[in-house]
């Protein structure tokens, strides 16, 4: 026991020193022209958010693994360096600086909005990396404050514009509810939502907060139910405790139609909702897994894949997939691989096929893609089936 | 072996540092981290900031855990209001680092004040649920008041000093590394006088420090607005690292952390909180080593995360039972060892 | 102009709701009654209930009538292993110390619960009746219904235990004076861990109940604080006033959720519990005793 305590600090004065003698050769050869292109990555592989950090890791890993069979960017391999980070903002952070200490970084995937958020002043100050990230947050939707980063997909925000949407041609002038968590991934769109939703004819009748970690929702639902609304929205959860309003609502003989937001339309998470579940809508940007309309792109995943793989690898392969069109396009005008350049390939990224992952062309102008279709849920096929066309904003 | 410790003077007897091998072992100590920030990368320097500010924030509990027994899960709360008073003041104001610092161990104290005053009038483990009481209520200020940017927080512009802006871990580590050192210093030397004795006096046998003439409430809480002051600094420091702070930044989690540090370090002397602050914050990068250096290690990240809570937990129930006196024991027997080699033990 | 009816439903459902807090609030009173410790992982334990039930009912397809006794016994054994290995050997300790291994117990129950059954978030298969249950107008949600009945069972239950049963009798006696126990002839140690066992199998019942109807996660715990709230209101080692605490908390919360906003539901619950310090530390039925630290 005596010995362990000096032995530790010694360590890691050892591995202080042996890091930065390991580091400096490698930002020497990076120096040197043709050599990889690193896709670094905060994924939170671990903890709350592994269903999502694994799936993102493996569609990551899977594109690289395309793009270099092919031969790489103009002869430039891509190298994918993860961490895990277990969805915690200050190990995010100290993976970043330990992924861009030891690599020249270029594109780089953030685990969360709290990452993203810590970080910008960072990139900025870096200046040669492009982020994405898992986040949706309406704030990163912004070209002047968050200039290096960019969504893969619509903003909250646009995810509820796409659902009020379809609800107004569904049904116009209907009552519509919101119901969502006490955390900042639950608030983020609520109030620019409630004043689409006015644009669009349509009635908030009430929205209801739930405590996170909530188990008894009782009193929320006799709530919903007093304002009998004909559809409620949810967001800020992944599952709980969305079935057990839904089971309560209809118990207590609830008219309304159910839908949900990007983190709760994996197909296996509501699954898990049980008959109940059967109906179940939500908005989706991307293709499942087991769509058989026509996507090349799915194919050869699903050959890669034989096992179904969820909407956060398809998130993790289109993120992979835009990194290296920006790339290939900055590199194909003859420019240096910055933050700002790639920022600029980025937009310039017009009627774009996804090889059908996102069913249309997609033009990402400012932070987002606003595209998205609302699915509803095949219990009895135990899949999601289409409910509407591609909408876009 | 250690010999000539004679003192002469009450003086010298009272000293904190009294021998010549521990002034000289300081000086080398400060050499090093002055230097430290020269020789390492980004990464070292980020893990040493945070080191650092923990190393601050678990001095404050253990002046009031440790010191004067009074335990407290609510470090982190003030930790949170120290972060968002630096906050608010740096993006209204524009104050200089010194005076946001210092109004955020205010108010921080005034926090601990509050809470003190009612929960210190009952004994012992009512104070502990007090403050997870105040976490969530710090936490529900945060996040609805409307100056506090609400669930997504406020982001910070770097400190600067004289117009120079400490945005890298390279220049806030000028910062961050030297108020602790002052912090450390505060704390030792507190225990050298009347109010530090007295802390001692009424974590040992309460009823007789007041026998003594101690006046308990009044002690409990300047020990617990002392050390809420500390964790106000501290989270200002924080605030000034990290950039951004949000409602989620200071879980009970984090309280948690701390009183884990403390107990893990040892409980009621200083190095004990230096070195459980360092070996927690350490402790989870030393597991990514370990991970990776067991073969096929790759498929073994996946519990990573798990595996740290574990050991976490099992760290503070090990000491516990086996060590209550902490790394800090460990420490001074290994000293022992040396001061009396080579007369064996 | 009030809406009673909107208030009585509300209120009904969160009396309800309460028993709910009731049944965790039993296991931990159970503890600090026999032992003085402050077990702040019971929420952790609830957990580990819940999951040992989905591994039982789920994983393993054992029929509902097999798996709620194995989950009982399994907790029942966990219990009597946290009392041997981590309590017992803090007998004289401050009770600080004895605190903060309950906090590393926590803990690592969780690390545990996310190493075999990964972190995500879970459904348990329905074993209540599933039928509404109508008073007048006013609906009350069947697994909350049902919950509240359980919960006052194991109640009623241990309260006739304590009073009638001999080992009910020397759990009352250790509580009160260890050392006149031992000169009676009561076996302390074994009364220890007899607390720890009952304790953690009212946990895993209790789990069970909060896992069929909100799911189960590996942050289930949290529900542990709210239970805190409970015990201090009622009394540390009251067993009626976990009973009373728990409806009334869960009543307080319920309003607070109707009348305020999701938002002030933990908030007004933890007003209350400073209210309580303030003017009644020792809670409604709690004993009166000079505590030393």
């Amino acid at each position: 026991m005596q010995k362990s305590l000096t032995s530790q600090r010694r360590r890691s004065l050892m591995l202080a020193a042996a890091g930065t003698a390991l580091a400096s050769p490698l930002t020497a050869l990076a120096q040197a022209g043709g050599e990889d292109i690193v896709i670094g990555g905060s994924i939170p592989m671990t903890g709350v958010f592994a269903f999502a950090g694994i799936g993102i890791n493996a569609g990551m890993q899977d594109y690289v693994k395309i793009i270099n069979d092919a031969g790489g960017i103009k002869g430039r391999k891509l190298r994918y360096v993860p961490e895990d980070t277990g969805y915690k903002v200050d190990v995010s952070v100290a993976a970043f600086k330990k992924i861009t200490s030891q690599n020249k970084v270029n594109l780089y995937y953030g685990d969360s909005t709290g990452f993203s958020k810590t970080i910008n002043p960072e990139l900025d100050r870096n200046g040669n990396i492009l982020m994405a990230g898992a986040s949706f947050a309406t704030e990163l939707n912004d070209p002047k404050k968050y200039p290096n980063q960019f969504l893969v997909g619509p903003d909250y925000t646009e995810m509820f514009g796409i659902l009020l949407k379809h609800i107004a041609k569904e049904k116009p002038g209907a009552k519509v509810a919101f119901v969502y968590s006490d955390s900042e991934f639950g608030r983020d769109p609520i109030e620019a939502s409630e004043a689409a939703a006015k644009k669009l004819g349509l009635n908030v009748v009430v929205k209801l907060m739930t405590p996170p970690g909530s188990v008894d929702v009782s009193t929320e639902v006799i709530k919903l139910r007093r304002a009998a609304p004909d559809y409620t929205i949810f967001h800020g959860y992944v599952l709980a405790p969305i079935p057990e309003f839904i089971t309560q609502g209809k118990q207590q003989g609830m008219k309304s139609k159910w839908m949900g937001t990007f983190w709760t339309m994996d197909s296996s998470t509501v699954m898990k909702m049980g008959p109940d579940g059967d109906g179940f809508m939500g908005v989706m940007p991307y293709r499942y897994y087991y769509d058989t309309e026509k996507a090349p792109m799915l194919d050869k995943i699903r050959q890669m894949r034989p096992e179904y793989q969820s909407t956060a690898y398809i998130q993790g392969f289109l993120a992979a997939m835009l990194f290296t069109e920006s790339a290939k396009r900055c590199l194909d005008a003859g420019k240096e691989l910055t933050g700002k350049n790639l920022k600029t390939a980025l937009n310039s990224i017009k009627d774009f096929d996804t090889g059908g992952l996102i069913g249309v062309p997609i033009t990402i102008k400012g932070n987002s893609i606003p595209v998205g279709r609302v699915y509803r849920a095949d219990m009895k096929a135990q899949k999601m089936v289409a409910a509407s066309d591609w909408i876009a904003l | 072996m250690r010999i000539g410790t004679l003192k002469e003077t009450y003086v010298a007897d009272a000293a904190l540092f009294d021998s010549r091998t521990q002034k000289i072992w300081l000086v080398v100590a400060g050499a090093l981290l002055v230097l430290f920030p020269f020789v390492a990368s980004d990464y070292w320097l980020y893990l040493a900031c945070l080191v650092s500010i923990n190393v601050a924030s678990a001095t404050g509990l253990n002046i009031l855990t440790g010191y004067t027994g009074l335990v407290s899960l609510g470090q982190a709360a003030f930790m949170g209001l120290g972060a968002y008073t630096v906050a608010t003041m740096e993006s209204t104001m524009g104050t200089p680092f010194a005076l946001n610092l210092l109004c955020g161990g205010v108010v921080a104290m005034i926090g601990g004040l509050v809470v003190g005053i009612p929960s210190l009038r009952v004994k012992g483990l009512y104070l502990a649920i007090a403050t997870i009481a105040a976490s969530f209520i710090t936490h529900f200020l945060f996040a609805n008041l409307s100056f506090t940017g609400g669930t997504g927080g406020l982001s910070i512009q770097p400190a600067s000093w004289f117009g120079l802006p400490l945005d890298t871990s390279f220049r806030i580590y000028w910062l961050i590394v030297p108020v602790t050192l002052l912090m450390l210093l505060g704390a030792a030397n507190l225990f050298r006088t009347r109010i530090g004795r007295a802390f001692i006096a009424i974590r040992d046998r309460d009823i007789s420090a007041e026998v003594l003439g101690i006046p308990l409430l009044r002690y409990k809480l300047l020990s617990f607005g002392l050390s809420s002051f500390y964790a106000g600094v501290a989270g200002g420091l924080w605030a000034y690292f990290f950039r951004v702070v949000t409602p989620e930044s200071f879980p009970l989690l984090m309280s948690i952390f701390f009183l884990a540090a403390i107990i893990v370090g040892g409980m009621g002397t200083i190095l004990g909180g230096v070195l459980g602050a360092v070996f927690m914050t350490m402790v989870p990068e030393l597991l990514k080593f370990v991970f990776d250096l067991i073969p096929g290690g790759a498929g073994l990240t996946v519990f990573l995360s798990p595996v740290r809570t574990i050991i976490f937990g099992l760290l503070i129930i090990g000491f516990l039972v086996f060590e209550p006196h902490g790394l800090a024991e460990i420490w001074r027997r290994v000293r022992r060892y040396f001061h009396l080699w080579p007369f064996r033990n | 102009m009030m809406d009673w009816a909107y208030l009585f439903e509300i209120s009904l459902t969160g009396v309800a709701g309460g028993g709910l807090y009731s049944l965790a609030a039993l296991a931990f009173v159970i503890v600090y009654k026999a032992t003085r410790v402050v077990n702040i992982a019971i929420g952790e334990m609830l957990m580990a209930g819940a999951y040992l039930f989905f591994t039982f009912a789920a994983m393993f397809a054992l029929p509902i009538w097999l798996a709620i006794p194995a989950t009982v016994l399994g907790s029942g054994l966990l219990g009597a292993m946290i009392e041997r290995t981590m309590i017992r050997p803090l007998l004289g300790e401050p009770p600080i110390s004895v605190f903060m291994v309950t906090v590393g117990l926590g803990s690592v129950l969780v690390g545990l619960v996310e190493v075999i059954w990964t972190a995500d978030q879970r459904r348990l298969p329905e074993f209540l009746p599933a039928q509404p249950i109508m008073i007048g107008d006013a609906f009350l949600a069947p697994k909350i219904f049902w919950g509240a009945v359980i919960a006052v069972i194991f109640i009623a239950a241990v309260l006739l235990i304590f009073r009638f049963w001999r080992g009910g009798i020397a759990l009352r006696a250790t509580a009160s004076d260890q050392a006149a126990a031992y000169s009676v002839g009561i076996n302390v140690p074994r009364v220890f861990s007899l607390a720890w066992v009952f304790s953690a199998m009212i946990a895993a019942v209790s789990g069970i109940i909060v896992g069929s109807i909100g799911g189960i996660s590996s942050s289930m715990g949290v529900f542990g604080l709210s239970v805190l709230v409970v015990v201090i209101v009622g009394g540390l080692d009251s067993v009626l006033g976990a009973l009373i605490g728990g409806l009334f908390i869960g009543l307080v919360e319920a309003l607070a959720g109707a009348y305020l906003g999701g938002e002030y539901k933990l908030l007004a619950t933890f007003i209350v519990l400073v209210a309580v310090l303030l003017v009644r530390p020792y809670g409604l039925f709690g004993t009166h005793e000079i505590e030393r630290l």
